[in-house]
């Protein structure tokens, strides 16, 4: 074959320039093993981590919240299944469509929206967000079947706090909530504040739930989650070294049934109630304690709230209804609502006299009226009690007998005697803000007007409104309650709510002797058995029925909100013709069984117009209630035996039945 | 006649086929062989929707490099032009009738396939210059009229396909034409030249905004790719982490944690080396560059024992175009080479590639089979 010489030439040139090619080509590929080499040996350790790093993250699990027992182990706070669907911000294509995707399914509110929007403006975008909890086991249903084709949502069943007895407990196991942002930013510890942000975490808010809240609230354990690079998880590994710890129990001296009973006994209209006013709530508290122990059995409140609502969160109208209403039934009354004593209070005036050396058989007149060195006070008695021993007035509830015994007294030695018998001060009882009352006393005067000096001097008019537990005393239903068992016992009893921390059982305290003698407060027990069990006591409707086999004593109360008001005529208006607000309250103290005191108890009626009518009776039934049971006979539980059954079904539904 | 010539084409066609280039078929096969596997691992172990239909297309593929191949190689060499201008009009017909398909209209759909006329046109552009330089003499390869020509050869559908937008394609055609133009002998001073004025142009084009944002931040994420994790640096980034992660022996196959946890975006395409040098590692990743070579080095071999200067230049453009194709495509996963969209030729999912890599191969088994051939020369000037 002959080929054209300029074939040669260019052959030659083009196997020159193939070579060479060949040569770039070859040297290239060293230069791409080189680059291969240098990832894959020589910086194989940082990707391997960049690797890891990509793959593992660090979450965060939420303990499981200690749980709150009653004293025979029945749960007042829980922990249950919450069916809720969560948003991951960053997984979802906005957080406005995903919300309106959930809307195919579960009702939305605005203030729903408004809060998922403006968390997730606030959280980092990996933090979900819960669109919607404790939803019924139906919606829930729906919703896990379509989460995994709506990106960013997921169903998911989480743990929340339960409060089996709603209502009923409400003021003894407070509530938990959402923390705020400022509990948020008070945290220095990385690890609590991402646990704070987690959905579905929930913090003590009130009562036993914020003292103990730190304890309740456990440990936060940690998993590591494989996620691929769009944020979802696709496996998840819990550390082994850090489970999450549930939180310590709290057992409580509270009896549930008890409890329960109360709240319902309390709740109910009396009779002598307008007839258009049987549908409203009933305002006020009742308090039950052992008086050797000062273990509180009962702590009832009303009208309540119920603590699963606010753990859930209510609408702000919800809020505003419960914040407004005259029942307030926000208030926790045991503890943070102070009453004149009324008459409950004269037994410390008859003690503080018998101290000074008063005769307690001295017979004193009443006609009516007295004039206390200013003007004329009224017995509440218009037409008079006649002649009156000790025992006598506090079985008729004299006013002027107790007028007369504080004309010789000093004010200064009846408000050392209300401290002696537990009024004026607080209690720790893990509850929270409590209110101290007032003892009034020449001191507390010149406190009280301490910028206005001329209003300092303590009258002697003054001394005589306090000796019938008027004018400036105020006192809680506890420290009624307290005060009660230490007439029952003269012993300086202090009440406590919580009977166990974790495993730890607290010791109770012998109470110290109150040192008041024993023939001083076993006139004031005559007298208090005469007001219930003697005929013309003024609470003989309020003696426990026979058949339980013993008996109470007792003394009525019925504190003046108002001055006395009288019509044009200048007759006086009977209290049960006031406006609601303006009637007397009623209030009611005792101690059974009589004769070897174990339980006390103190129950206010806010405006039940009078202890006998109002406060009286009630009383009576949670008194009976509780002889009848007499739970401080009955073995207590302890840490290790675990919950007992639920309470009876029955005892429970009678709750929730009530607004 | 027909009688006569039967036995003898039959005769013609067994004697082709078993004088192919059997090395070639080889490599071919085991690298689709790895693409097969790398395939069906990006599946988490699943046939479909990849592994399966490549391993076919691999199949068909390889009779249509057969059937290329056993072709003589004067038939190519006469449809050179015609191939050319076949797919500068299904370039100039894209835009009016192409499919959009992000964000770029580079595909057209004959019913039952669509193809990519850039891809025939990589295959066409070869043959047309192999064809031109074939006809010409030599000394007139490196004079201005003679060397203005194939210039406009390749910027013509250069153009069309920079305008489609498809960035890595117009400067893979324009990288082949440069390499057909200096294999045919054109004067390094002439090139010099030449290329100081497409570098001038070049900058001016990129300045005067000629270039799409996304394409001038794709060429340069690859700069710093760590500086914007989840912007365009952000494939890159993963892609270097998964390969780094693989080690010397990698972490073994379908063991690959960053493949299998999707943080890798077109793992079945452009990024389908990263999974392999994930799961196999350096050695892996190596060995499959080593096939690359081989194969480039059989085509070397065979353009050099070619006596036609049209397969010379012809298997010779189509190597080169098959190795920039692997280092354009391997140097972007590492970090290398801006981030183009090449896919790693018969490894990534793709018919239109496969089809035009193998038909490319074909023509290459063509000039094996003809290597002897001087008669296909034509003395006259242009044609």
């Amino acid at each position: 074959m002959r080929l054209e010489p300029f074939d040669t030439q260019r052959h030659m040139v083009f196997s020159r320039r193939a070579t060479l090619f060949g040569g770039v080509v070859s040297l290239m590929f060293v230069g791409v093993s080189g680059r291969l080499y240098q990832l894959q040996v020589r910086e194989y350790e940082d990707y391997r981590n960049l690797a890891e790093d990509n793959r593992f993250n660090q979450r965060v699990i939420i303990p499981l919240r200690g749980e709150i027992y009653d004293r025979f182990g029945v749960k007042l706070a829980t922990n249950k299944q919450n069916f809720r669907v969560l948003l991951i911000p960053e997984e979802a294509e906005s957080v406005v469509k995903s919300i309106a995707q959930v809307e195919q399914f579960i009702p939305l509110t605005e203030a729903q929206e408004r809060r998922i929007l403006r968390q997730a403006k606030r959280n980092s975008a990996f933090t979900p967000i819960e669109i919607a909890g404790n939803l019924p086991w139906d919606d829930f249903a729906k919703l896990n079947f379509k989460a995994p084709s709506l990106p960013g949502l997921r169903a998911e069943v989480g743990e929340t706090r339960d409060y089996p007895f709603g209502e009923a407990a409400a003021f003894i196991s407070g509530y938990v909530g959402a923390p705020s942002d400022r509990d948020f930013d008070q945290q220095s510890d990385e690890k609590t504040k991402l646990l704070f942000r987690q959905p579905g975490f929930r913090l003590g808010i009130q009562g036993l739930e914020r003292t103990y809240d730190e304890k309740l609230r456990g440990q936060a354990g940690s998993k590591t989650v494989q996620v691929n690079a769009h944020g979802r998880v696709i496996e998840e590994y819990p550390n082994k070294e850090d489970e999450p710890v549930q939180g310590s129990s709290l057992g409580l001296t509270i009896d549930a049934e008890l409890q329960v009973e109360a709240m319902r006994i309390l709740a109910e209209p009396w009779d002598r109630i307008p007839e258009d006013e049987k549908d409203k709530p009933v305002s006020g508290a009742a308090v039950v304690m052992d008086v050797l122990t000062g273990d509180i059995l009962i702590f009832a409140s009303t009208p309540a709230f119920d603590p699963n609502d606010l753990n859930v969160g209510v609408s702000t109208d919800g809020w505003n209804d419960l914040k407004n209403s005259p029942y307030k039934p926000l208030l926790n009354k045991p503890i943070n609502a102070t009453y004149p004593p009324g008459s409950t209070f004269k037994m410390l005036t008859a003690l503080t006299a018998l101290e000074k050396g008063a005769n307690a058989e001295r017979r004193i007149r009443c006609t009516g009226k007295i004039w206390g060195g200013d003007r004329f006070y009224n017995c509440w008695k218009t037409k008079g009690h006649g002649n009156l021993d000790m025992v006598d007035s506090v079985k008729h509830s004299c006013d002027v007998y107790y007028w007369a015994l504080a004309q010789q007294m000093e004010i200064d030695d009846l408000a050392a005697m209300a401290r002696k018998f537990g009024l004026g001060q607080t209690y720790d009882l893990g509850l929270g803000t409590q209110q101290e009352g007032t003892i009034p006393d020449r001191a507390w005067k010149k406190r009280y007007y301490r910028s206005t000096p001329a209003q300092q001097t303590w009258f002697p008019g003054e001394t005589l409104s306090v000796a019938i537990g008027q004018g400036s005393v105020k006192t809680t239903p506890l420290q009624l309650a307290v005060m009660t068992a230490r007439f029952a016992t003269g012993k300086a009893v202090m009440p406590r709510m919580v009977r166990s921390e974790g495993d730890l059982i607290q010791p109770v305290e012998a109470p110290a002797d109150l040192g008041v003698p024993k023939e001083h407060l076993d006139i004031i027990r005559q007298g208090m058995f005469e007001v219930c069990n003697a005929p013309g006591g003024t609470a003989t409707r309020s003696a426990l029925p026979s058949e339980l086999g013993t008996k109470v004593s007792g003394k009525t109360g019925t504190s003046q909100v108002t001055a006395l008001q009288y019509d044009e005529k200048g007759k006086r208006i009977p209290n049960e013709k006031l406006p609601w607000n303006r009637r007397d309250h009623a209030l009611f103290v005792s101690y059974a069984p009589y004769d070897n005191p174990r339980y006390a108890c103190a129950v206010v009626v806010e405006h039940g117009s009078s202890g006998s009518r109002a406060a009286g009776p009630k009383a009576r039934d949670i008194m009976a209630k509780v002889i009848e049971k007499n739970p401080a006979a009955m073995a207590a539980w302890s840490p290790g035996m675990g919950p007992v059954s639920q309470m009876p079904k029955s005892a429970a539904d009678k709750t929730s039945g009530e607004g | 006649m027909v009688a006569l010539t039967l036995p003898e084409r039959r005769f013609g066609i067994r004697k082709s086929i078993s004088s192919l280039h059997w090395t070639l078929v080889c490599l071919l096969a085991l690298i689709a062989l790895v693409g097969v596997a790398t395939l069906y691992s990006v599946a988490e172990g699943s046939w479909t929707p990849w592994a399966g239909r490549h391993a076919i297309r691999f199949a068909l593929a390889l009779v249509a490099m057969t059937v290329v191949g056993i072709t003589p190689l004067r038939v190519w060499l006469q449809l050179s032009y015609p191939a050319y201008f076949f797919a500068l009009g299904l370039l100039f017909l894209v835009p009016f009738i192409g499919e959009v398909n992000m964000g770029a209209r580079r595909w057209i759909d004959f019913g039952p396939i669509t193809v990519q006329p850039s891809e025939i046109m990589k295959i066409a552009l070869v043959m047309a210059l192999a064809r031109y330089y074939h006809g010409l003499e030599f000394k007139r390869v490196s004079n201005p009229i003679y060397f203005t020509i194939p210039i406009f050869m390749v910027m013509l559908p250069v153009a069309l396909v920079f305008q489609q937008p498809d960035l890595g394609t117009a400067l893979l055609l324009l990288a082949t034409g440069f390499c057909i133009i200096l294999l045919a002998g054109l004067s390094w001073k002439v090139t010099i030249l030449g290329a100081i004025a497409g570098a001038i142009g070049a900058i001016t084009a990129i300045q005067s905004g000629f270039l799409k944002e996304y394409q001038i931040k794709r060429l340069t994420a690859f700069m710093d790719p760590a500086a914007d994790p989840l912007g365009s640096g952000y494939h890159l980034q993963q892609s270097k982490i998964a390969l780094g992660s693989g080690g010397v022996v990698g972490k073994g196959y379908m063991e690959g944690t960053q493949s299998q946890l999707k943080f890798l975006p077109e793992m079945h395409t452009d990024f389908i080396f990263t999974i392999f040098g994930e799961d196999f590692g350096l050695i892996g990743a190596v060995g499959l560059l080593a096939l690359y070579l081989m194969v480039f080095i059989v085509g070397m071999n065979i353009a050099m024992r070619a006596r036609s200067h049209f397969g010379r230049l012809l298997t010779m453009g189509i190597s080169m175009t098959f190795v920039m194709y692997v280092l354009i495509n391997t140097g972007m996963v590492m970090g290398l080479a801006p981030v183009v969209g090449v896919p790693l030729p018969l490894v990534s999912n793709g018919g239109t590639v496969m089809f035009a890599v193998m038909i490319a191969f074909g023509l290459v088994q063509a000039t094996w089979i003809c290597r002897d051939q001087d008669t296909l020369r034509t003395t006259t000037g242009l044609n």
